[in-house]
């Protein structure tokens, strides 16, 4: 009954596997996701969470003015150091994170039971410097406190009479903090891979097909036109497929890699989670696909179709670019869109929260719906006589 | 056989095909001719299923080209006004495909594929790649996919168009082959001489409709002309001293 489109099907896959071309860049484009997220977790994970000693150097001006205080921070493990030119401009140009000023009169404020000011020279626009405060700011209140102490024992006062709230932070995220933040950038970097995987080929089979003048010769054999599009359609979606297992294999694997690295960002999904996020990203394979397909087929040139799927991935990977900073608990309308339910369970996935077995049920059956009602538009499309002749 | 009877086609304000009507029967060679944009690609490609008449009908074997779609593509074989090639797979790959999608398969198709190879001569290249074929070989490619299922009818959009003489005449060879074998053969052409080389019957088309048809004798004692080509110049011509029908087949 589909031996139409089984033969295009074949037709479709061997001619494609044998354009090189195509072939490199459907398993290119799926390692750029993963070896970008892998650099920066590289990058960002040595910056924020081990600090390695060149992180744990602290630039001082006026060090002499305090060296209790330098003691205190030499015994913390902080190499002192001493700014070499102005130390605005040296943080300004990100050159230093942060340089800690302390004045001359310093030691006789501290002396005399006064307020003695530092300052703390920051540029809040660089990540090493929100970094450095966070680190630096810790170190001296600890100092401070230290200090405190001695001032009320002197005094035979009790130090909590000036501590009227002392906050302690409880963080849920355990050691994952920064790691979710990354685990988010999986989902739309994914989405981008369903869109771009196969493109190539739904883009040639079809506009592509046509330019080149066979097209007329295909339409007139004894096989329904749907069988025909379907063929194609099934071709695609296979490359589809082999670039998102790539991608998935790919993040496997570089997540694996982080963890032997020891960036102190301890995240390693297990194969079960790529898999489930294999099977569930399926649908969107077939959405994507199919619209595709639609485009490739009523736009009138191989470059017009170019045009606009080169800028169909951005959308349904916006949602989960913001979800990285904002990520978003999975509500059931959601599941109903395509491509945004995927985002929110795919980011679930990747953390490690628990999914909602009726949101997963419901985003497969949406978006598998959707794309079979995309596919019988893509048919009524292909019964068009202008399919064979561009306008 | 095949029939034609009142067709018409637009395509948005421009009349394309008007009126049409002729038969080419089984047996021989039928020869639609005219200049460009006379309407024959259009008729042919309403005749092989690619576009749907306004009014009129088309049949194939008795068979109605849009009621009867799927039959009627079983029993033609085409050579249409695209005839491009899949850069990527072989000639034979080619004709394998369009045997595949006309429900053929397995040894049968591979026999016939090696028999239509030597009858068209492309063994030097049947195993290669088509990229960088040349016009000859890519018509011989085209030839031997459109007539892998052996169809009782067929249809040649420009047969010659681009070859050289030699291929040009393994052309003609082919399609005398073709008509002795007793099938039904519509070519269109715009060269005079191809046509009364060949064709039985002549069907004359200008501005979308049937000027004049007849076999090439017939044609020259309407006229009074000798030479097929000074029939086809008075054909045309008569139109064009006609303005009244000429806005008719525009503004129709």
């Amino acid at each position: 009954m589909l031996d139409g489109a089984l033969t295009v099907f074949r037709k479709e896959v061997l001619d494609n596997i044998r354009d090189k071309r195509t072939v490199l860049l459907g398993l290119v484009y799926p390692l750029i996701g993963p070896l970008l997220l892998g650099a920066l977790i590289m990058f960002v994970g040595n910056m924020v969470v081990q600090p390695s000693a060149r992180e744990k150097r602290l630039w001082m001006e006026g060090a002499e003015h305090a060296p209790a205080l330098v003691e205190h921070l030499k015994s913390n493990g902080v190499t002192i150091e001493e700014p070499t030119e102005d130390p605005e401009l040296l943080v300004r140009t990100g050159k230093i994170p942060l340089v800690l000023v302390v004045p001359p009169d310093y030691e006789t404020l501290v002396a005399g039971d006064r307020t003695a000011r530092v300052k703390m020279i920051v540029d809040p626009s660089r990540l090493g410097s929100i970094v450095a405060i966070g680190r630096t700011l810790d170190l001296v209140q600890q100092y401070n406190r230290i200090l405190s102490k001695e001032r009320f024992a002197r005094l035979r006062l009790d130090p909590e009479i000036a501590e009227v709230i002392k906050v302690e932070t409880v963080s849920v995220a355990g050691g994952r903090a920064i790691a979710s933040i990354f685990l988010n950038m999986l989902p739309p970097f994914l989405i981008f891979t369903v869109f771009i995987g196969g493109v190539y080929l739904a883009i040639d089979t079809t506009a592509g097909e046509r330019e080149r003048g066979s097209l007329e010769p295909l339409l007139i054999n004894p096989v329904p036109r749907w069988q025909l599009m379907l063929g194609k359609f099934g071709a695609s979606l296979v490359f589809t497929a082999v670039a998102v297992a790539a991608a998935l294999f790919a993040y496997k694997l570089m997540f694996h890699m982080v963890v032997l690295a020891d960036v102190g960002i301890k995240v390693n999904p297990g194969v079960g989670t790529f898999v489930m996020i294999f099977v569930l990203a399926l649908p969107i394979m077939a959405f994507a696909v199919a619209l595709q397909v639609i485009v490739a087929t009523i736009t009138r040139s191989f470059k017009e179709t170019q045009t606009y799927l080169g800028l169909l991935p951005l959308v349904p990977s916006l949602p989960g670019m913001i979800m990285v900073f904002a990520p978003v608990t999975g509500k059931l309308w959601m599941m109903a869109i395509p491509t945004l339910g995927q985002t929110v369970l795919f980011g679930a996935l990747m953390r490690g929260d628990p999914v909602d077995p009726l949101h997963a049920a419901v985003a497969v059956l949406s978006t598998l719906t959707i794309s079979i009602a995309l596919l019988a538009a893509a048919a009524h499309f292909y019964e068009h006589e202008q399919v064979a002749f561009p306008a | 056989m095949i029939e034609v009877r009142n067709l018409r086609k637009a395509f948005r304000n421009i009349q394309a095909v008007e009126d049409v009507s002729f038969v080419a029967r089984d047996g021989e060679v039928t020869g639609l001719i005219g200049p460009n944009g006379a309407g024959k690609t259009t008729t042919l490609r309403i005749l092989y299923t690619i576009l749907q008449p306004d009014a009129g009908s088309a049949t194939i074997d008795g068979l109605d080209s849009i009621a009867d779609r799927r039959a009627v593509q079983r029993r033609i074989g085409v050579l249409p006004d695209s005839r491009g090639l899949y850069s990527r797979l072989t000639a034979r790959e080619h004709v394998r495909y369009f045997g595949r999608l006309h429900g053929l398969g397995g040894a049968d198709l591979e026999s016939r594929i090696v028999d239509l190879i030597a009858e068209l001569g492309m063994e030097e290249f049947a195993d290669r790649r088509t990229k960088g074929f040349s016009k000859g070989q890519t018509m011989k490619v085209a030839l031997a996919r459109c007539l892998v299922h052996k169809p009782h009818n067929v249809l040649f959009d420009e047969p010659t168009n681009g070859l050289d003489v030699a291929s040009s005449r393994a052309m003609r060879a082919l399609i005398r082959r073709i008509r002795d074998e007793g099938r039904c053969v519509l070519l269109s052409s715009h060269i005079m001489g191809e046509v009364q080389a060949l064709c039985d019957r002549i069907v004359v088309m200008g501005h979308g409709r049937i000027v004049a048809e007849g076999t090439a004798d017939e044609l020259r004692r309407q006229t009074g002309k000798t030479d097929l080509e000074d029939v086809f110049v008075s054909f045309q011509g008569g139109r064009q001293r006609d303005p009244a029908s000429e806005k008719e087949a525009v503004h129709a």
